[in-house]
């Protein structure tokens, strides 16, 4: 016992306490956010509240169970967590439940549906950094990036297949940024993208129709305000009318009155837009951003190329997200359903992404030589 | 040239630094620089987007005759978040002629669900009533008019409890059907048909993007999504016989079956009192409702599959069957029946001293004697287990929610039911069909089809096929699953001369067809609730069956003379039409064509089925 209570004590001596205070911050605001976009569905107001409490004591535990793990140990773990991650992205293809036209989630009963890609994308950033700092770069040609291509690619082909656009994007994210951190040449991760532009054309021909009508929705919105468009267009005035100070909390009338489709998951942005208005957006995305720069100061200052590896991978992840998933809501992205970490109404996106903060500060904690 | 990965992570947080004030400037576009523009988008948001009803699936009998068809209707909804005060309610209820509180309260239950979706409040309101509401418009913004589809019966009760009823879909039947595109409001088929196949019939509602004015009407159509019609379908019913059927009834209380002994295709089916569907089409008002729920005739009961009853001397075929199959008879036993059987102490009496008689005259006459004294040699557990051969006691499986399962005691049962010990003289009360049996007449139909077709249970059914809203065949319904009688051809054959002895000489002459040979048995079945009620359940033609009807008249007394002759009306009403004449084959019939539509050939192939299965089960 009081081996463990020394650890506790030096775990949280070496605590970051920014990015902690971060992340805490991010988890209260989404709640009040869910709340204020799901009080009026139902006959509990609170469900969705209650729902968002379970999947966040799940996900502290989860961050508790990464931070006491050594990140060394877990590395070496790298085809458990490789092989187990296909394993589930495969159980989803084979019985997963449907919703949507898309096969994402794994029923457990009682317990709800998990979603398997969410967790894979942890999967894949600590076997990658494991991977890319067992193979040291500079990588200098396009030859040299292939085993992480195959790496990479293998769970991408996966969740393409489910068909999650959004979340293989989000692969794609993770894996640009490591490569890079790790030392690829700007060349090659070029020609990488170049091939992949190149092959865009036949991915087209693989979308399913309504990724195609997104698509084009996002280009040009107006052309048909009611099908695809009418989401765009409808979180565009959501926000807009936010104007510099918004509605008030619980007072937004575009996402109330449910003009935006999928408020309380994908789109929970348009909410702090239209009730907090142009202040509350920032305000929420300073805090977004300082998340980030403390993810980056993290492995900047790791102890070693996997940590620094594990942390920016982290890094890309949350930033390609935030990116996304803001940018879908105001036009500037286009609809591609993946979720705003910690305030999306979606409990393995959360458990996710406090799994993620907790990967960070694993990394922090042991910065130091003398650590254990 | 080395790697310096601290400069590569300051590149980084560049990059995101620069994509965050991206992400802020086009906020300021969008909020602050065009906030006013948007604001004003958002407060008139003009766009409205209402469902639109999918008309059902129509349904057709096997001749392609249409039962029912869909006509125009108008709506009255209230738009809940539009609705300024309640005065408008006040204002509604008058022109709709209903409670102003039992408008609010509709509209309160449905809006903490769903804020923005039209309440129905008002279904098939006369146009009279929609001008006066056009008229007062402007004090009643939140009101929406629409035209929807309304079932409307062809032929009123006809078949009514095959065809069922719609209804609003309840809380619990939304819960259950969570997913499958139903909401609030909608009508769902509550019996029958209706019920059974409701997810065929209701096709997929469409949706109508509106433009509006302030005050809620509409300027111009954005767009819509057509609402897919239900698929229709054909069902084995022929009307003709359905009406000769119900017409033979008249006012009686009870309920008729007839079916296809080889195929299981239900051709009438009848229950009487009976209730007009057309009532509920529009959702039934709370008083007609109270109507029909307190009549002591029990109108909504369908009295052929959802209820039981005791089958009385009907019951004696499987007795009969028992015997000779059990070996406990032949054809030739005879016996001695005094008018009375002596058990211990009490004394049984027959409904009339037959004197001698043999086994074919025991059944003929429907002598209790003979079968009190076979049933005993029998004995309880054979009895039951005979029954149940015949599909006695537990559901046909027939395509109709809510069929009744009717109860075949035996020792075993009722030690654990009632705790006691079966009595000899209960397995007397059986061999007659009197105690705790209840059957369901199509229980007793299907029971009679496999003596007639030689032993198979047929599968009682009502559709014969699902087709698209363009008129094409999506499914053709197999006949079956057919589950065979183990019991001698042998005994069966004996069974049905004792049957055919009942008509021509028997207690069953009312039932008589000239020119056909017709075999039943008759029943009257003593029951707590009053005067017996009658039974007549038969086939014909006896040597190649193409109907069996069975027939029951609550509190009728004799079924030789209550029953019987109800089903010689089904008998010569069916055989007289073209082309049915005793010794035709009908399992070939004609295609369920329906009307203009040219029936192709593989379409015909396709509907021999019934010979194709009495094929493959001579191959057995």
């Amino acid at each position: 016992m009081s081996m463990v209570m020394a650890v506790m004590r030096k775990l949280l001596k070496n605590l970051d306490w920014v990015l902690l205070l971060a992340t805490v911050i991010l988890v209260i605001v989404g709640i009040l956010l869910v709340y204020s976009a799901t009080h009026m569905k139902g006959d509990d107001p609170w469900a969705f509240v209650k729902a968002r409490l379970f999947h966040l004591t799940l996900g502290v535990l989860a961050m508790a169970f990464i931070i006491l793990i050594d990140y060394h140990a877990l590395a070496r773990q790298w085809v458990l967590l490789y092989v187990g991650n296909l394993l589930a992205l495969l159980i989803v293809l084979v019985i997963g439940r449907e919703t949507q036209g898309a096969q994402r989630w794994i029923s457990l009963g009682f317990l709800g549906t998990i979603q398997p890609s969410e967790f894979a994308k942890v999967s894949l950033i600590v076997t990658l950094a494991t991977h890319l700092s067992a193979r040291r770069g500079p990588y200098r040609r396009l030859r040299e990036l292939v085993p992480f291509l195959l790496h990479a690619g293998v769970p991408m082909i996966l969740i393409i297949q489910q068909p999650d656009l959004g979340t293989a994007l989000v692969y794609l994210a993770i894996l640009f940024g490591m490569l890079y951190a790790a030392g690829a040449e700007p060349r090659p991760i070029l020609g990488v993208a170049g091939v992949g532009l190149a092959l865009s054309p036949v991915l087209w021909h693989f979308l399913k129709d309504y990724q195609r009508a997104r698509l084009l929705a996002f280009l040009d919105p107006l052309k048909d305000p009611l099908g695809a468009g009418y989401a765009i267009i409808q979180s565009k005035i959501a926000i807009g009318s936010g104007q510099i100070f918004g509605k008030g909390y619980l007072h937004g009338t575009q996402t109330m009155l449910q003009f935006v489709p999928e408020h309380h998951t994908d789109f929970i942005f348009t909410v702090v837009g239209e009730e907090l208005g142009f202040v509350g957006a920032v305000v929420v995305l300073f805090v977004f951003l300082v998340w980030l720069w403390r993810g980056l100061a993290i492995s900047m200052e790791a102890r070693d190329t996997l940590g620094m590896l594990i942390a920016v991978g982290v890094t890309s992840m949350m930033a390609f997200h935030v990116f996304v998933n803001v940018g879908m809501t105001i036009g500037l992205m286009p609809i591609t359903g993946i979720p705003l970490p910690f305030l999306s109404h979606g409990g393995s996106a959360l458990v996710t992404a406090l799994t993620a903060t907790g990967l960070l500060l694993n990394v922090w904690m042991r910065r130091k030589k003398i650590w254990f | 040239m080395s790697i310096d990965p601290q400069r590569r992570l300051t590149i980084l947080r560049m990059a995101i630094l620069l994509l965050f004030l991206v992400l802020v400037g086009r906020l300021w576009q969008l909020q602050v620089l065009r906030g006013e523009e948007f604001l004003r988008l958002s407060e008139e948001n003009r766009i409205r987007s209402y469902p639109v009803t999918a008309p059902r699936g129509l349904i057709y009998d096997r001749q392609g005759k249409p039962l029912l068809s869909n006509r125009p209707s108008f709506t009255v909804s209230v738009l809940p978040m539009e609705v300024q005060s309640s005065q408008e309610f006040a204002l509604l209820g008058r022109l709709l002629g209903m409670d102003p509180s039992e408008i609010a309260g509709k509209v309160q239950a449905a809006i903490r669900y769903r804020p923005f979706e039209p309440v129905r409040i008002a279904r098939d309101v006369s146009l009279e009533v929609v001008t006066k509401i056009e008229e007062r418009r402007l004090e009643l913004p939140g009101i929406l008019i629409q035209a929807e589809p309304v079932r409307h019966y062809l032929y009123g009760k006809l078949a009514a409890h095959v065809l069922g009823y719609l209804g609003e879909i309840s809380e619990e039947e939304l819960k259950v059907r969570k997913g499958q595109g139903y909401s609030m409001g909608d009508l769902i088929g509550k019996t029958g048909i209706e019920r059974m196949y409701d997810r065929l019939l209701r096709g997929t509602n469409g949706r109508l993007q509106v433009e509006v004015d302030a005050m809620g009407r509409p300027l111009r159509v954005l767009g819509s999504t057509p609402p897919t019609p239900g698929n229709s379908l054909v069902l084995s019913l022929d009307v003709n016989l359905q009406r000769a059927a119900e017409e033979a009834l008249g006012d009686r209380k009870g309920a008729i079956v007839a079916m296809d002994p080889k195929s299981g295709e239900i051709l009438a089916l009848v229950s009487h009192p009976a209730f007009d569907p057309n009532l509920f089409a529009v959702g039934i008002s709370a008083q007609e409702w109270k109507r029909i729920m307190t009549d002591p005739g029990l109108p909504l009961l369908n009295r052929a599959v959802d209820m039981t009853y005791e089958p009385g001397s009907v019951f004696k075929i499987v007795t009969a069957l028992a015997a000779v199959d059990a070996g406990v008879a032949t054809e030739r036993t005879t016996i001695n029946c005094p008018g009375f059987l002596r058990l211990g102490k009490w004394v049984f009496k027959d409904w009339k001293a037959h004197g001698r008689v043999n086994f074919i005259e025991g059944v003929a006459q429907s002598c209790n004697v003979m079968f009190w004294i076979l049933g005993r040699q029998v004995g309880p557990e054979r009895l039951a287990e005979y029954a149940r051969r015949l599909g006695m006691g537990r559901p046909t499986g027939i395509d109709l929610p809510s069929e009744a399962k009717g109860l075949i005691p035996d020792p075993a049962w009722k030690e654990q039911e009632k705790g006691e010990l079966w009595y000899p003289g209960e397995t007397l009360n059986m061999a007659i069909g009197q105690g705790y049996v209840q059957v369901s007449p199509l229980q007793v139909a299907r029971a009679i089809s496999a003596i007639a077709n030689g032993g198979f249970l047929p599968r009682p059914h009502l559709l014969r096929s699902v087709l698209a809203p363009d008129g094409s065949v999506l499914e053709r319904v197999p006949h079956g699953p057919f589950e065979s009688v183990p019991v001698r051809p042998r005994s069966l054959q004996v069974l049905r001369e004792g049957m055919i002895a009942v008509v021509t000489r028997g207690t069953g002459r009312s039932a008589a067809v000239s020119g056909l040979s017709i075999a039943g048995k008759t029943g009257s079945a003593e029951n707590p609730l009053g005067e017996p009620h009658a039974w007549f359940g038969g086939f014909a033609p006896a040597e190649d069956p193409q109907l069996v009807v069975v027939v029951l008249v609550e509190f009728g007394r004799r079924g030789g003379v209550a029953a019987a002759p109800i089903a010689r009306q089904i008998f010569a009403a069916y055989f007289s039409e073209v082309g049915r004449r005793p010794g035709a084959s009908y399992a070939g019939g004609s295609p369920p064509g329906i009307a203009g539509e040219a029936p192709k050939n593989a379409r015909e192939k396709n509907w021999v089925g019934s010979e194709i299965l009495l094929q493959g089960r001579r191959e057995r």
